[in-house]
């Protein structure tokens, strides 16, 4: 009962006229944001986050989340319209998305998507309620050995689920790491590589590296692959068909479907690093394994759309876990959240929902509202979303700069922050380029002072002695957790990856 | 070429861990660990784990081929073009210079629609303006030189 009343009280706050209008403006945003090619979740948050700066917390942190969410309904959009995924987490949509488009029902498919993301956000957002409370209670008996052990979890499974790459992941976290030492040490009161500047006293700002790296970044990389020279390609037309509305065929075959990947993707959405796009390759494999017609995988199957659809939108509510109640982001995107909360003077963690009981359950009230208008957004405002598609690269290119440049200007009237932006752009590309990953960079930069912070009062409380590490049964939990997902998620990874590469070889081959 | 990186990466590497070593304590005269603990970890990581990607890439004797020089011209010329941006909003403050970024760099993708460009880059900065500094308050970069306009 106490979690229905923390629940309405959590709807009292939500429910305001302006908050309302956040939250619509917030889950239009992050669908434009996800139907644009190379831009994510993370990319719309980092973008966007300056914008949020007039508002109140509540209703800023709403926004942020709904453009979070929105963008797992947008990127869907353009998988099944034009066999190109928003972002990673919808390409295993393109797997039967798109020949379902094909064979003249992109209509009930683009319904069908809608529905599940609904399904699986909404199924996500009624497992947070529940489960939310519970990680807090849990976590209320960490001190700094837990914190800076949650952190290194934190960061080792994003390196483990990077794969072959995983030098590149390292390096890419030390220079997170390394970024998040700049400043004034607040033990000693010494300054470290400030170089004498007045401006890096504070330490290098988060805001400008992830506008850089998840901006202007994926925007050069874009362009790198001849974005603005291909166009987007041709669009199937949706709007000549006979039949829009799904079957009830479709809705009597994948109401399962929905079930399986709602819990499944939340799972995994839950443990740190895997995120949305392995829960949808898994839901994906998932359900081909348990179809009795798996040869139609790949052909214009509705399961093969919905199952992934289900999975990447529970899985971006189960990344709010960990985050609310352990302070600890799980992905690039969640890293951009918890810097939104940071900014509001909220430090997210176990007391954060016993401590501001109204920001936490006024945010998983609009959560529930969020995907309800997500949902109606996304199937009656798809011609405006095929409009968005059409505009050429080229002119959203520079559009991009501007708001990134002006936008990031406009967090601290700061131009060495605007120059820091430019440059983070340039980084982010090359590193993109070369195989390193912005997401380990900015997670590393976000977890880094707060993991030193911990290491050093947890040496302080234990004299010294890293024995404390295993002397304290939290920590010990966290430590087995750990290892047991460092051994466990390659091994999801390569599912993903083998779930990803057969989808590709059945679409070449269909 | 992944190398050139990977090297660049490995200098900065280097002269993070001398500052580190030079300029910070590893512990604090109370005996707690000082402000140049995690620097110190962290920069003789980086320098072992890039030595250890530049040899991988040595050893696999592969000689990388960055795209075609098209797709370097494009990106090299966008990227000459954000940084023209950035100091000409230092310069005329973030309205002229949104205008001319947007009209100069328009011209060179989108050729042959001069309309249609200046309509762009006349009204992008236009909402921009209103967005921020109308709506929510927020700063618009301010002129350094204030043009007679």
């Amino acid at each position: 009962m106490d979690i229905f009343a923390d629940l309405m009280m959590g709807l009292s706050v939500a429910i305001t006229p302006i908050n309302i209008v956040y939250l619509l403006i917030g889950a239009l945003v992050g669908m434009i944001v996800g139907v644009i090619p190379g831009f994510g979740p993370s990319a719309g948050l980092a973008i966007l986050l300056p914008v949020t700066f007039g508002m109140d917390p509540i209703g800023a942190i709403m926004m942020l989340a709904a453009i979070y969410y929105g963008a797992m309904y947008g990127g869907t959009i353009t998988s099944i319209l034009l066999n190109t995924p928003g972002e990673s987490a919808t390409v295993a949509s393109t797997f039967d998305g798109f020949p379902l488009a094909k064979n003249g029902r992109a209509g009930p498919a683009l319904v069908m998507q809608a529905v599940a993301s609904f399904v699986g956000g909404t199924v996500g957002v009624i497992l947070i309620t529940i489960l939310a409370p519970m990680f807090s209670q849990v976590s209320r008996s960490f001190g700094p050995p837990e914190y800076f052990l949650l952190a290194m979890m934190g960061m080792l499974t994003l390196l483990v689920m990077i794969g072959t790459n995983w030098k590149l992941g390292v390096i890419s976290a030390l220079i997170g790491f390394a970024l998040g030492t700049v400043g004034v040490d607040l033990e000693t009161g010494q300054g470290r590589y400030t170089f004498g500047s007045a401006e890096l006293i504070g330490g290098i700002y988060f805001i400008p590296i992830a506008i850089g790296l998840f901006g202007l970044g994926e925007l050069f990389y874009a362009f790198y692959g001849g974005l603005h020279r291909t166009g987007t390609g041709a669009i199937v037309q949706y709007d000549k068909e006979e039949r829009f509305w799904p079957t009830a065929q479709d809705w009597i075959s994948t109401r399962l479907t929905m079930a399986r990947s709602s819990i499944l993707g939340f799972v995994v959405g839950v443990i740190p690093g895997a995120g949305a796009t392995i829960a949808s390759l898994m839901a994906y494999s998932t359900e081909r394994s348990v179809s009795k017609n798996p040869e139609n995988f790949g052909k214009g199957e509705m399961a093969g759309l919905v199952a992934p659809e289900t999975a990447n939108n529970a899985a971006s509510s189960g990344a709010m876990i960990p985050l609310l109640t352990l302070g600890i982001p799980g992905s690039a995107s969640t890293a951009v959240l918890l810097a939104a909360f940071l900014l509001w003077g909220m430090r997210p963690g176990p007391l954060f929902m016993e401590q501001n009981p109204e920001l936490a359950w006024g945010l998983i009230a609009s959560m529930y509202l969020g995907n309800m208008a997500l949902l109606a957004i996304s199937i009656f405002a798809i011609p405006l979303f095929v409009q968005i598609i059409k505009v050429p690269y080229r002119i959203l290119g520079p559009t991009v700069v501007v708001i990134c440049a002006l936008g990031t200007f406009s967090v601290n009237a700061s131009f060495i922050e605007m120059f820091l932006m430019f440059g983070a752009g340039i980084v982010g590309f090359f590193m993109r380029l070369y195989g390193f990953s912005p997401a380990a960079l900015v997670l590393a930069l976000v977890l880094g002072p707060l993991a030193e912070e911990a290491l050093r009062q947890t040496l302080t409380i234990s004299r010294g002695s890293f024995m404390i590490f295993i002397e304290r049964t939290p920590s010990l939990w966290i430590l087995g957790i750990t290892i047991a997902l460092v051994a466990f998620l390659p091994l999801l990874n390569r599912l993903g990856g083998k779930t990803a590469s057969s989808g590709d070889a059945e679409k070449a081959g269909s | 070429m992944r190398i050139a990186f990977l090297v660049a990466l490995l200098a900065a590497a280097v002269f993070y861990s001398y500052t580190a070593f030079a300029d910070l304590g590893f512990m604090t005269r109370t005996g707690r660990l000082g402000p140049g603990f995690f620097p110190r970890v962290i920069g003789v990581s980086a320098i072992l784990i890039t030595l250890w990607a530049i040899l991988d890439e040595l050893r696999s004797g592969r000689i990388s081929r960055d795209g075609d020089a098209r797709a370097w011209a494009d990106v090299a010329m966008l990227m000459a073009l954000a940084v023209g941006y950035a100091l000409l909003i230092r310069l005329f403050g973030g309205m002229v210079a949104t205008f001319v970024f947007l009209a100069v760099t328009l011209s060179i993708l989108n050729r042959g629609q001069l309309v249609k460009n200046m309509m762009v880059a006349t009204l992008v900065p236009a909402f921009v303006y209103l967005l921020f500094d109308w709506l929510l308050n927020a700063n618009m970069p301010p002129a350094l030189i204030e043009l007679p306009i």
